[in-house]
């Protein structure tokens, strides 16, 4: 049996177990049969009267609960991608009405689902075709404008449950489809041609001398001809035609003897077969043509995975948004295309939409997954008052946010413009492996002809295939491939780990540093109030105090809010609100009249004073809570440490590498955070000028420093320091002049970094050594006549493949795990506070 | 070994059949989807009481 | 109007022939081991003498059965994945008629003794008019169904299915160029050596893509459908096509291993055979690999255990015939019972159980039945089959050996220790074991055929539906 046994106690559609006294049948061939509530219930019933109940035969996962869905209110939703003006970037116009889409399904677990929606959607009138791709769940669909519309096909799509939207095949992804399916081509062409090729080589291999006739050898050399023919015009074209822009530019890249090594001896192979005199090398040829082709290929797949992380976050804007109408005196809502929001708006988020604008939380409490944004893989409580981040998932409820920041002014546009200026610029190290590559080519072909010269004194008839060796066995590869592999394949990888590199020269330079500065405020620490301490002072429990200040705040936009919002608190009622601007806040809850805020706001209330006096250090605030009786507790918030600050300094001494603290801060707190973090060398109360001194020393000194620092605020220091990581939690990252942004807030990553830089760093020494070695020992022993033209080819192409095997490796570097269970924890065992 | 003269042209015209026939095959996009196609033959019901039972 | 049901008709027609001429080959297979442990079992009438029914059997298993299994296969198959009906009907039920003509006037013609004395291409020219004929039909039935295909991507097996019926026919035509003398006497336009190495290019290959692609394309459709589990990796079966397809044609020579053929020709022979080994047991793992996670389906269904040990025997078979190709190997092995027995793990267990297990896939659901009249005994063929197998191939690789041991021992004194009539002798008890091992394998095929009648005669031929985009 296929498809789950569903007993009388689980869900018929989702699998869940039936919530008592939950009755919502289902009838299939006169069975009844139970489900869960009522989404479940209208999904199933509609897969069923589509006479698609195969479906619930194949199916080998269960899908996620339905949810109900007005389907009115959708349907007005996604009749916007009805619109023109919004189909114009993801609908192609065929001939008359027939119009055609690419889809992005959500909520396949199974074949089964698109089994379903395969036939689900090609019963709808108007719908002319729908090809659904398995491995990458996207579909095509093609429709009849006159008779359907698109949003018809998105809604019956939703009617089985699953959700699908409109995506724009970007026009890079574009381009880089017909690049591989032409490279695949050319790739089995190549294949094609060397296998071919082979079968009538190794005869006259495996031949004892004189036992093969001159004419089958000739035929063989016919077929052989024929054969090459497609390899040399067709999949060895790009190297001819990168020769010839090459020299055009007078440049020698590693085209140029590539080019020649095959031109020469398949011309050679050619004078052979018409006169009967001489060697033939094509099976030389097309084998050297497919293992380059190969080595490339590898290379293309190796950049575009590592470019798929940087794609992913350039998809992530939606099309269309939800906006209120006249917030907040109505609450009804539009959906407009996220190109018309402008700053102010205020929106709704429903769970599972991706947030259009970056924006604040205006009410509502739920979670956001930023993780496509900034490798964070833990989804982020949002509150009152909180940034929003255009491009996040709102996972858990509804939120409405105001909208601050549109367009190119978002922090997602920020991101790929800084990703688009990084991949603009060469490495250091790659233009470097280029010029050498360069130099190596022309000395290569002196060697060449010097040999060829000598060869024809010697021996002429051994000279032309002596000098073809030479050309084919020389790997350049190592110096003009390998490098970038490697630096692709580590750029990637830090991207996943939420690091960006926004300047072509930051991995390089990471792998050397000696030296890491530190800023304290919003680096060490969060930058932002968090609560220290809670001090009770009134008979209340300090969990009931906690929960009556976030139950208050709940309703607030002031960032002092989110510092007291407590999500493990019981929800608690409050009426008859009152906000004072500047003061705090009142309120009733349980009928007992309440006031959070400044003591002297408190203080009204009971007309009491404070039992005693709290020293507040540097930017340390008391948010008190009283009620009619007197003082309940004093809250006080302050910055504090990330909780993984200790980890990354540890972790960077293993590495070897000096940590100095320098900050603006006064010095007991300075000296106090480095004490904690076992910093030993630390400075306070720098002006930025200060700090770029201590920079500059340490410069002298020989170090070579990289500086972590918040990004606006150490700007001049970042930039004197020969690497420079920027804090890029917040919408300052756009602006960042940093080579490197830390999207997660998590500094261990620095750590990571630094180790994955070192091991691209080796592996790129280990791919030139073994260049220089491969060549001392291979072109001598092609210039002496010892390396047939076929050898040499297959030496140098697994060169290459070694090569770009050895940069591969760097996908998979080992870092340690971080589990931070939240970021901005509660506990108060790591307060900064120096006691009372 | 004159059979040769006839196996190997026929061989080579093969060759470029089946050369022919792999562009074609990439070129309408048989490899695009590598899973699909396994799954899909699964969905198609071939068992003859129809329609079937569901349990 | 387009149609609305699957042509089930013809696929009919050729399942049950399947049975049928299964049971007339092996038959004949039984006579002819039997004649070679009690040679006067031929009567003294020439139509019954081994020289003349040998080619019979071969014929009637390799095209009857093999045949009518894979015609029946690829119809059905082409049709469900394409869910198309078949184009060109008649021509389909033509390729029907034909193809059993082909098959009659092959059991007339071969015990008359005419034939063109070419292994596996025996049947004078009039008959291989007609087999061009139904092939060229085949052709255009089966590549015009995956013409008007309504699906995007051509599943697997129909990639192997035209693979073998594009061979297959360039193979028949060069092959059987002959110059007719009179209506029943022909002779091949090739002399000599260039015959023989022709003969063994179409012999090989007919092996290659008759034998092996083509029934890899009913594992590739049968063993996922009877697991309901989608085959392991579709990306290494596209690969595995490929890379068979290339490495095959070149094959053919180690049939001639040691004989007038220039050297460097059998060489070539030999590297190739050796490389066909990578693709063959590529294809192999991915069948068993399907069934990963669902073993337990093994020990139940024996539909299954036909189609996996019909596995198991292509593995071990494609590993066998390499290790044969070797030059040295080969000094033993060629011309003894080794090579029958090689043959038959390939032919019993391999092709004969890949469609046996295909062919009770099929046939309840041609005739509107859920499964078999009687699912025991399949289990029952099932082991009397596989243990038939076992003794035959077991019997025959004991034998071989020691018969090419035989052969080459010699005196010091250089002269042979054994005359070739002490060597024969020798035989009998591996013929007698060989021949129960046949007699095993052919009452399986009549269980199955009362099995298939009772199913055929309580189940209703019904029309299956394709299924449509019924517009609401």
């Amino acid at each position: 049996m296929k498809s789950h046994d569903t007993n009388s106690e689980q869900c018929f559609h989702c699998g869940l177990p039936l919530p008592t006294g939950a009755y919502y049948p289902v009838s299939i061939n006169d069975m009844r049969h139970e489900t869960c509530c009522h989404g479940c219930q209208a999904v199933a019933q509609m897969i069923v009267d589509s006479g698609n109940e195969g479906y619930y035969h194949h199916r080998t996962e269960f899908p996620a609960t339905a949810t109900v869905q007005d389907p009115e209110q959708i349907l007005r939703q996604l009749q916007l991608f009805d619109l023109p003006e919004i189909q114009r970037s993801f609908v192609k116009t065929g001939a008359g009405d027939v119009r055609e889409a690419a889809l992005i399904l959500e909520g396949i677990v199974c074949a089964a689902c698109i089994w379903l929606n395969e036939r689900h959607v090609m019963q709808l009138p108007g719908v002319l075709a729908i090809e659904i791709n398995y491995s990458t769940r996207r579909a095509r669909v093609q429709w009849d404008n006159s008779q359907t519309q698109l949003s018809e096909i998105l809604q019956a799509i939703r009617d089985m449950g699953y959700s699908a939207h409109p995506f724009d095949p970007f026009q890079q992804e574009q381009i880089f489809m017909r690049e591989r399916a032409l490279s695949q081509r050319r790739l089995a062409i190549a294949g094609l041609g060397m296998m071919q090729v082979m079968m009538y080589a190794i005869p006259v291999y495996v031949a004892d001398p004189g036992s093969m006739t001159w004419d089958i050898e000739a035929l063989m050399r016919w077929a052989s001809l024929m054969l090459t023919l497609p390899v040399v015009f067709y999949s060895a074209w790009p190297f001819f035609r990168g020769a010839w822009r090459d020299l055009l530019r007078r440049h020698l890249g590693m085209d140029v003897p590539v080019a020649l090594g095959i031109g020469a001896s398949f011309i050679a192979s050619l004078w052979a077969t018409f006169t009967h005199a001489g060697e033939v090398y094509f099976d030389s040829v097309t084998m050297f043509v497919f293992f380059l082709l190969a080595g490339r290929y590898l290379e293309m797949s190796v950049r575009r995975k590592s470019a798929a992380a940087v794609e992913a976050m350039v998809k992530l804007i939606p099309a269309v948004a939800t906006r209120f109408c006249d917030y907040p005196a109505q609450h009804t809502t539009e959906v407009v295309p996220v190109s018309q929001l402008a700053v102010g708006d205020v929106l709704l988020i429903k769970p599972g939409e991706v947030i259009p604008a970056d924006g604040l939380v205006l009410t509502g409490s739920s979670e956001a997954d930023e993780s496509l944004l900034t490798g964070e893989s833990i989804a982020l409580a949002k509150v009152a008052g909180d940034h929003l981040v255009g491009g996040a998932i709102n996972v858990s409820s509804p939120l409405q946010m105001r909208v601050e920041k549109v367009g190119a002014d978002t922090l997602h546009a920020g991101i790929v413009r800084l990703l688009d200026r990084a991949q603009a610029e060469k490495p250091k190290i790659a233009l470097l492996a280029d010029r050498v590559a360069s130099w190596f080519v022309l000395a290569l072909l002196v060697i060449a002809a010097a040999v060829a010269l000598t060869w024809i004194t010697v021996d002429a008839t051994r000279a032309f295939w002596i000098t073809v060796s030479v050309l084919v066995v020389t790997c350049p590869c190592a110096l003009g491939l390998a490098t970038p592999a490697a630096l692709t394949a580590a750029t990637g990888r830090l991207t996943r780990l939420g690091l960006l590199i926004t300047r072509g020269h930051a991995l390089e330079t990471l792998a050397k540093v000696t030296h890491v500065i530190f800023d304290k405020t919003g680096t060490l620490t969060h930058g932002r109030p968090e609560l220290l301490e809670t001090i009770v002072l009134g008979s209340c429990s300090m969990d009931r105090c906690r929960a009556m200040a976030s139950a208050l705040e709940a309703m607030s936009e002031h960032p002092i809010a989110c510092a007291l919002h407590d999500v493990e608190a019981p929800m608690l009622q409050v009426q008859n609100i009152i906000h004072q601007t500047g003061a705090g806040l009142e309120g009733a809850i349980e009928g007992q009249r309440l006031r959070l805020g400044s003591p002297e706001f408190v203080a009204e209330l009971h007309g009491q004073s404070l039992p005693s006096q709290f020293a507040l250090r540097d930017g340390q605030s008391m948010v008190a809570l009283g009620d009619e009786q007197g003082w309940l507790c004093i809250f006080i918030l302050g910055d504090q440490l990330r909780a993984d600050a200790h980890q990354a300094i540890e972790r960077l001494k293993l590495l070897g590498i000096e940590v100095s603290l320098l900050s603006g801060d006064g010095a007991p707190i300075v000296r106090h955070v480095a004490e904690r973090l076992g910093i030993t060398c630390f400075t306070a109360q720098l002006l930025p000028q200060g700090k770029l001194d201590r920079l500059r020393q340490l410069q002298q000194q020989g170090e070579i420093v990289a500086m972590v620092g918040d990004g606006v605020n150490d700007a001049p220091v970042l930039a004197a320091a020969q690497v420079s990581i920027a804090m890029g939690q917040g919408a300052e990252v756009a602006q960042a002049s940093a080579d490197m942004v830390m999207m997660t807030g998590q500094l261990v990553r620095l750590a990571d970094a630094i180790s994955v830089a070192r091991q691209t760093a080796r592996i790129i020494r280990q791919n030139l050594l073994w260049a220089v070695i491969y060549n001392l020992v291979a072109i001598p022993a092609a210039a002496f006549g010892l390396v047939t033209p076929w050898m040499a080819g297959l030496g140098m192409s697994f060169s290459s493949l070694l090569v770009v095997l050895n940069a591969l490796r760097l996908r998979q570097v080992k870092y340690e795990r971080v589990n931070m269970l939240s970021p901005r924890p509660l506990a108060p065992a790591t307060l900064v506070t120096e006691g009372h | 070994m004159e059979i040769l003269f006839v196996l190997i042209p026929v061989s080579v015209v093969i060759v470029l059949i089946i050369g022919g026939l792999f562009l074609w095959a990439v070129k309408s996009g048989q490899f695009e989807d590598m899973e699909g196609p396994a799954h899909r033959i699964l969905m198609d019901d071939d068992t003859p009481t129809q329609p079937k039972r569901v349990q | 109007m387009e149609a609305s049901t699957y042509n089930y008709k013809v696929v009919r027609q050729f399942a049950i022939m399947t049975v049928v001429w299964g049971i007339v080959g092996m038959l004949v297979g039984v006579i002819i081991a039997s004649q070679l442990i009690w040679p006067e079992l031929n009567f003294g009438i020439p139509w019954l003498t081994y020289g003349r029914l040998r080619p019979l059997h071969t014929n009637a298993v390799i095209f009857a059965f093999g045949g009518s299994g894979l015609f029946a296969a690829s119809y059905y198959i082409a049709q469900r994945t394409c869910q198309v009906r078949l184009y060109a009907e008649k021509l389909a039920s033509f390729t029907f008629w034909g193809w059993q003509a082909v098959i009659v006037s092959a059991a007339i013609t071969l015990p008359m003794g005419l034939t063109s004395s070419k292994e596996y291409a025996e049947l004078e020219w009039p008959i291989d008019i007609l087999i061009t004929l139904v092939w060229v039909a085949y052709a255009i039935v089966f590549f015009g169904t995956l013409v008007k295909r309504k699906t995007k991507y051509i599943y697997v097996s129909n990639w192997f299915f035209g693979a073998y019926i594009i061979t297959i026919a360039m193979l028949h035509i060069v092959n059987n160029l002959e110059i007719p003398v009179t209506l029943f006497k022909s002779y091949s336009i090739y002399a000599g050596v260039q015959d023989a190495m022709v003969q063994w290019w179409y012999g090989h290959n007919a092996v290659g893509f008759f034998l092996t692609t083509a029934f890899l394309g009913m594992m590739y459709y049968f063993i996922p459908k009877q697991a309901a589990r989608p085959i392991f990796s579709y990306r290494l079966s596209i690969v595995h096509f490929w890379s068979l397809n290339f490495i095959y044609m070149w094959a053919g020579p180690h049939h001639l291993q040691y004989t007038v053929l220039p050297d460097w020709v059998q060489s070539l022979g030999m590297v190739f055979s050796l490389m066909l080994l990578a693709p063959s047991w590529g294809g192999m793992m991915n069948g068993v690999m399907t069934l990963s996670g669902a073993w337990d389906k093994l020990r139940t269904d024996p539909i299954l255990k036909f189609l996996v040990t019909s596995l198991a025997f292509y593995g071990m078979s494609t590993f066998e015939g390499p290790m044969m190709a070797i030059k040295t190997v080969n000094a033993l092995s060629h011309y003894t019972e080794w090579t029958i027995g090689h043959v038959h793990s390939g032919a019993l267990g391999w092709v004969a159980m890949i469609t046996i297990g295909s062919m009770y896939y099929l046939i309840p659901r041609l005739f509107g039945r859920e499964e078999m009249y009687s699912v025991k005994l399949i289990t029952t063929h099932f082991w009397v089959a596989t243990l038939g197998v076992v003794l035959y191939i077991a019997a025959m690789w004991i034998a071989g050996v020691s018969q090419g041991l035989d052969w080459r021992a010699s005196n010091p004194d250089g002269t042979l220790t054994y005359t070739f009539a002490q060597v024969v002798k020798n035989m009998y008890p591996f013929y007698f074991v060989r021949l129960m091992g046949g007699l095993m394998f052919f009452s399986g095929m009549l269980i199955m055929a009362y099995n298939v009648w009772k199913t055929v005669s309580i189940g209703k031929v019904e029309e299956a539906q394709i299924p449509q985009a019924v517009h609401a």
